[in-house]
Parts: C-alpha cells; structure tokens; sequence
C-alpha cells in the first residue's frame, strides 16, 4: 500500500554473512528484474473489455457489473425426494417454478394473473437497451404482441417434469443449501437457473435416448435425468476426475434403481471420437462444450482458463468447441435434435462454432442440418431472463444485476439426414 | 475598547455608507471578550440584511457599554415593550408556578425581551418548546445570550436548541471558549454562525477532542489548515464521527479510490456517509466507469470527477453511472451481503480452516464440491 510516511529508511549496512545479521537490518541488494504478475481474473477482465465492450457497446457496463457481483441461483427440484414440501417451503420463502409458470401462461395465455408479480414488470428498465435497439415501442404493447404469439404458434414443446424455483426479479435472497431427507437424498440441487433452459430446449420425449457429451460437473445430467423420459442416458466427460465428481452428484440425487448401468451409463472418453463410437445412434444430444466460462474467469483464480500457461489451450477452444459438435452431429439420428450450449458470451465460441459446424458437416459428411427457432422459448422465459435481442443464430442470456442469470448461449440443431 | 461617546446610531450609518471599510474598521479594534452578569445585557441587533457586514457590526456594538439600556436604540424595527406585558407574566407564573430560579422570574424575562425574542418564543423556552428541550434555567441563560453574542437571531436560536438540547447546559464561559477555539482554527464569521445553525452538536466537543479531530486531520491525513478550515465549514459533522471511523473513510478514498486532497476537499466527500461513498464507487467501478490510479497515477480510461458522483443520486445514475435506479438498489443489497460475509470470514479465520463438503452446488470448473459464496 502506498504509505504517507516516507519508506527510505537509512539501512545500517553490517559486514558479515547474512544469517549472522539480524534481520532487521539486512539490505536488500537484489530488486526485481520482471514485471509483477497480474492476476489471471485481471487477464480475463481485461481481454473481456475489449472483446465485449465492442461487441455488446452501451450494454456491456451493465453485463460487466452483473459478472462481477454475485450471481444468482435456481434451485432444481429433486422430484425422487419428497418434493412437494419442499416446493411449498420454498414458496413460502418467496420463490417460484418460472418453468411451472411459464407453462402455465401457454394454457391460458390471458390470465398473466397467475404469476404473482402480475406480468407487468417486463421492463428491463436499462436505459442502455432502449439507446441501443433504438425503436421506442412502448413495453406494454410488447406484452400484448408477444401474448397473442404465444397463443397464436404452437407453444414450445419442453421437456417435461422439470422443477427449478427461483427468487422474483430483484430479489437477491439466497437459497439454504439443501438437506438430506429420510431417504438419504439431496432435496435440491443448487445451480445457475440458465443452465436449465438447454436442457428444456432440448425437448426430451419419453422413450429417447440422450447423449450428454461433456456432461461435469453435472447440473445438465442431473435435470436430464429428472425429466423421467430418458429411456437411456449416456453421460461422458473427458476428464476421470469430473466424472467422479458426476458420479458423486448422481449418488446424493438419484435413487440406486433409477441409475442403473443399463439407464445411466457413465464414461470418461474424448468426447471428439462419438462420431465413430457411436454413429447414428441417439434421439437427442447435449453438447455443452468446455468454454471460457466467463463468470468462472473473473472471479476465481483457481483452475482459471486466462493463465499465461493455459493461453494455447485457450486459443484452440473454439477449434475443440466445433470438433465436439460435429461429433454430436455425427452421433444423432437422422430427425435427432443437437443442443449446443456455452456459459459464455464470446461471439467466437457461439455463433461461429456452429457455423463452421453446419458447414463442415454439409460439405464433409452430406449431412443437412436445420437451425431451429429458439424465439418461442425466449419468449416465454421473457420474465426471469435477460435475453439478448437480434441474435443471428441460437439465443443468448445475458446476465442482468435484477436477474443475475448467465451467461448462457444455446441453439438448437435438427439434423435432417 | 470604545467608550461612550460614539454613539451607535451615527457609527452605524457612516458603516452603511462606506460599505466595505467596515473590514477595516474591524482590523482595527480588537473584540473584547464579554463578560456576562444577571444585572447588564449586551444589546444585540435584530438581523436584518447582509450577512458578514451586519455580523461584524453587530460584534462592534455589543461591545458597547453605555450606560442604561435605553439609550442604545441599534436598529430596532419596531419598540419592543421594555416591561413584558401583564398577560405574559400571568401566564408565565401559571406554568410554573414561581417557583424560584425559574423562568417565570420576571428579570429573566425582561433580559429574554432585551436579547431579541419575541412573548411566544419566551413562552416557548420557558416551558421546554419539545419534549426534548428542558425548561429555561439561569445557566441557559448564559448559553442564550453568548448564542445571541455570535450572532445568530432569536429563531435559529431556538432552532439550535431544538437541535441540540444539551447546550443550554453549557456553560457560558465555555461556550464562548469553544466559540473562540473554532475561529482560531478560521472558521470566518459569517461561516461560523452558519456552522453553528446547521450543526450545534459541534459547540458540545470540548476543546480537546476538537483538537484531536484537527490534529488527526492535519497531521495523519496531511491536509493543509486551510484545507481543514474547508472540511469544518462544509461539513462540521466530520469532527463528531469517531477518530476511527474518519480513518477508514480517509484510507478508503485515499487509497482505494486515489484521490487527493484538493479533490477531497473541493467535492465535499466529507459529508457523505462511508457507506454511500463505498456503494457507488464499487458501483461505478465495476461498471468500468472509474478505474483506481495505479502506482503512477495514471489510469486507462477518464475517470468521472468525485464532484459528480458524489452528488443527487439522479444526476449521479442518469448521467455519471447510466444504469436504472433498480440497478443500484440491487447492487447496494449485494454489496451490504459481500461486505458482512467478509467480515463474518475474517473472524472465521482464525477458528477453523475446517472445508465443508457441501454437496449439491455447482461451480464451473472447479473440482471441489464446496459451497462457493
């Protein structure tokens, strides 16, 4: 710290070997050659300034502040333990299912009634959106526009028994972790409620088999798996330790009958090699790829991607990122879905990964794949979630200090042959 | 010491016509200390107009000892009664019941007329104008009448003693003490009735703690006496908060933050609560609107000026921040939750390093299961 009292100090310089000096007088000859380090979160922030502030403009101020503070946490319901207490005790604590309502509104999408902040608080009251889209159409008439949409298209098909409550918008109440019940299982699984909405998107109908490609730490694996409807489930990740770690959460979570070896079946190959493991072989696949992890890389030093060691590994990402996807291609049926999904916001990992992926694999393998519209989903989940508007391809969350949901990027793939 | 042969009325006009020698005239004289007693009451005018020039007038006359009361008849607008009127004393005795020492002494009421206040606001410091402020005693009296020697009118008078109760218990001398310590430190005189109507708590520090405050403001934060002189006229109530407090808030703008003395000063950052202070500048900062100076002083982008951002949170949100109000409530929230729970692990540390395998949260990419704040 810089000090007001003036640090030169006149140092007694005494003659002698330097363990028989005492300490406190020693002086100190070698001064340092190299720069201090800067953190690898200060790397990160600072390669963020200047990617995003470009990308994104007059909204990145309020992105940033949002990465930077605490964020916020969803709470999936474990439906193999007593789960209906626990609902009701969260309620009373003050949080929602947002996608218990969301469905609720395509039943009846008149009645917003139902939701008991009333529907009206849309406004993602950022000056910064308004002066970067520009147009001023009034919000109401927004809510109006996207109500009769939903009623008027077929409302997104989800999928099903999924339960993850959260606190309303500008809410910043914490969950109490969770506890174990008579059963000797977790009650709730605390994780970032946007990762969530791949696992919705990704319309997991009873009877499919669902490839997880890089499923650690396992938030996405444990929701597939609570959707009832995996007839078999495949889970890998790359590296043996996370799969332990999987492993260890599908313990606490899911009964021993419901994770057998032939329902559940849990590897640690490179996920790369599905396409010729396994080719046309699963109804639905999950690629949710090893990304920069925004959120991770500013906050935390450890095991952090922006280190000066790990800048080639950083560099080849998007590289690996495309390899993975066309793997999943690869490894769905013909009519299968593929859900591609980062937790970051970089242009380069999202949208020009599955570029280059729908390319490789029209030109290499002749397969066709369709990019389906996300704009129904998002237009449910308007109300807990800051989504980004114009995106080109796929859709993206951004984080929002009243939502601090994020960031989260997903699109959705239909392979036609 | 002017003698009686000048009389007020003509001085006061040949000071209205000259304006500004009036400074001169002041340079000129020294202002004797008054010494009070029951019987004699230094007339003090009512105010009326500028400031500085009647203050010092003021000052000039009250030093003034002609003979009877009557014959100093200093700019009063209209005559007051010399006796208080029948009713008043009627009423007076009826509250409190002549008890002896009390208000309803009809020498203190005449001396309260004679100090400028009019038979409601007598009536009002006899019987205690809140439940706050005690009943007038003799000692009050004293207090009164140095207020009134400082210059300040009969209603702000009361306003400071709404204010601050526990300076009517006082003691004149004292108070005429602290009066002196605060314009030695150069509190000038229209600032310091100014000082002493906003913050009368500033009378009730003893000479000493005042002059620890300013020693700890001059000496461990190296501001300059003429800076000091600034931070006590804009904000008098720096000097009551805690030593410790004032540090923090100090190394906190110092340090954290970077900015010099002048800034400090000019901005007035001494008048807004630590705080306020912390949950805009990690507001602005994560922005990425303000960036702390590195060891240089130099920053990679401008930073807003501490003038702006310290003022009305609209224009501090609409123009400096560019975030919605609701923004910033939730971030206060947030920030208020960080700062406890590093407190709460600061004082953790010492008892445990003991990790609890909380399972069920997820973290990104980190391999331990624990729970991540």
């Amino acid at each position: 710290m810089a000090a007001l009292v003036d640090t030169r100090r006149v140092l007694l310089k005494l003659k002698g070997f330097p363990q028989l000096i005492p300490r406190r007088y020693r002086v100190k000859k070698k001064w340092a050659a190299t720069l201090p380090r800067i953190t690898s979160t200060k790397l990160a922030l600072q390669n963020f300034d200047v990617n995003y502030g470009t990308q994104f403009g007059e909204r990145w101020p309020s992105i940033r502040i949002s990465l930077l503070s605490e964020q916020k946490y969803g709470a999936l319901i474990n439906n193999f333990s007593s789960a209906q207490e626990l609902m009701k005790g969260l309620e009373l604590q003050g949080a929602r299912d947002f996608v218990y309502e969301a469905r609720a509104r395509t039943w009846s999408p008149g009645s917003v009634g139902g939701k008991p902040r009333g529907g009206e608080e849309l406004v993602w009251s950022s000056s910064l959106a308004a002066g970067q889209s520009g147009s001023e159409v009034p919000l109401s008439s927004q809510v109006g526009e996207g109500m009769e949409m939903a009623a008027a298209t077929e409302p997104p098909s989800l999928s099903p028994n999924i339960k993850c409550f959260t606190f309303p918008k500008g809410d910043v109440t914490g969950f109490s972790p969770a506890r174990l019940d008579g059963s000797g299982l977790l009650g709730y699984y605390l994780l970032d409620a946007a990762s969530v909405l791949p696992v919705l998107a990704l319309d997991v109908q009873p009877g499919h088999t669902v490839l997880d490609l890089c499923a650690a730490p396992g938030g996405k694996t444990l929701a597939l798996i609570q959707t009832q409807a995996c007839w078999r489930l495949a889970a890998n990740d790359s590296s043996v330790s996370r799969t332990g770690r999987l492993r260890r959460i599908l313990q606490s979570y899911i009964p021993r009958e419901h994770s057998t070896e032939d329902r559940v079946r849990i590897t640690s190959f490179d996920g790369r090699r599905w396409g010729e493991l396994e080719s046309n072989t699963f109804d639905r696949v999950l690629v949710d790829v090893p990304c920069t992890t925004d959120r991770h890389s500013l906050l935390e030093e450890e095991n952090n991607i922006f280190t000066r060691s790990r800048s080639k590994e950083r560099q080849t990402l998007p590289l690996l990122q495309s390899q993975l996807l066309l793997a999943g291609i690869k490894a769905a049926l013909p009519g299968g879905v593929v859900l591609y999904s980062t937790c970051t916001l970089s242009q380069l990992q999202n949208e020009c990964v599955v570029d280059r992926a729908v390319q490789v694999a029209h030109e290499e393998l002749g397969v066709t794949v369709h990019i389906e519209d996300l704009s129904p989903l998002t237009q449910l989940f308007r109300d807990t979630f800051n989504f980004a508007q114009g995106m080109r391809l796929g859709e993206l969350v951004l984080p929002h200090l009243t939502s601090n949901f994020g960031p989260t990027y997903f699109c959705k793939l239909r392979r036609v042959n | 010491m002017l003698q009686g042969g000048l009389c007020c009325q003509a001085y006061r006009r040949s000071m209205r016509s000259r304006g500004k020698q009036v400074l001169r005239w002041a340079s000129l004289f020294r202002i004797q200390r008054l010494s009070f007693s029951e019987s004699r009451h230094p007339l003090v005018l009512r105010k009326c107009g500028q400031e500085p020039q009647q203050a010092l007038q003021r000052q000039l006359c009250s030093s003034l000892r002609s003979g009877p009361q009557q014959d100093l008849a200093c700019s009063r607008d209209k005559d007051r009664p010399e006796t208080p009127s029948q009713e008043l004393q009627d009423k007076l005795k009826l509250l409190s019941g002549g008890t002896p020492g009390s208000c309803a002494h009809e020498e203190t009421i005449r001396s309260l007329m004679d100090l400028g206040f009019t038979e409601d606001q007598v009536i009002q410091l006899c019987e205690g104008a809140s439940s706050q402020t005690p009943p007038l005693s003799t000692q009050g009296l004293s207090t009164l009448s140095t207020l009134t020697t400082l210059g300040l009118n009969p209603s702000s008078i009361l306003r400071v003693l709404e204010k601050c109760p526990e300076l009517s218990r006082i003691n004149g001398n004292q108070l005429q003490q602290r009066i002196d310590s605060l314009r030695k430190l150069g509190l000038l005189e229209g600032s310091l009735q100014r000082v002493v109507s906003h913050c009368p708590h500033i009378l009730t520090l003893t000479p000493k703690r005042l002059g620890t405050a300013v020693r700890f403001l001059r000496e461990e934060c190296q501001f300059t006496g003429q800076q000091v002189t600034e931070i006590l006229r804009s904000a008098p109530a720096t000097l009551l908060e805690e030593n410790r407090q004032l540090q923090y808030k100090f190394q906190y703008a110092y340090f954290r933050m970077g900015i010099q003395h002048t800034d400090m000063v000019k901005s007035g950052l001494f008048r807004v609560p630590l705080e306020e202070i912390r949950a805009r500048h990690v507001f602005l900062e994560r922005l990425g609107v303000y960036e702390t100076p590195d060891k240089k002083g130099q920053t990679r982008i401008i930073n807003p000026k501490l003038k702006d951002f310290l003022g009305a949170s609209e224009d501090f949100l609409t123009k400096v921040a560019r975030a919605s109000p609701d923004e910033f409530e939730v971030f206060r929230k947030l920030l208020t939750r960080e700062l406890e729970e590093e407190k709460e692990g600061q004082e953790e540390n010492s008892d445990s390093e003991e990790e609890e395998a909380e399972e069920g949260y997820e973290s990104e990419d980190s391999e331990q299961t624990e729970y991540r704040k």
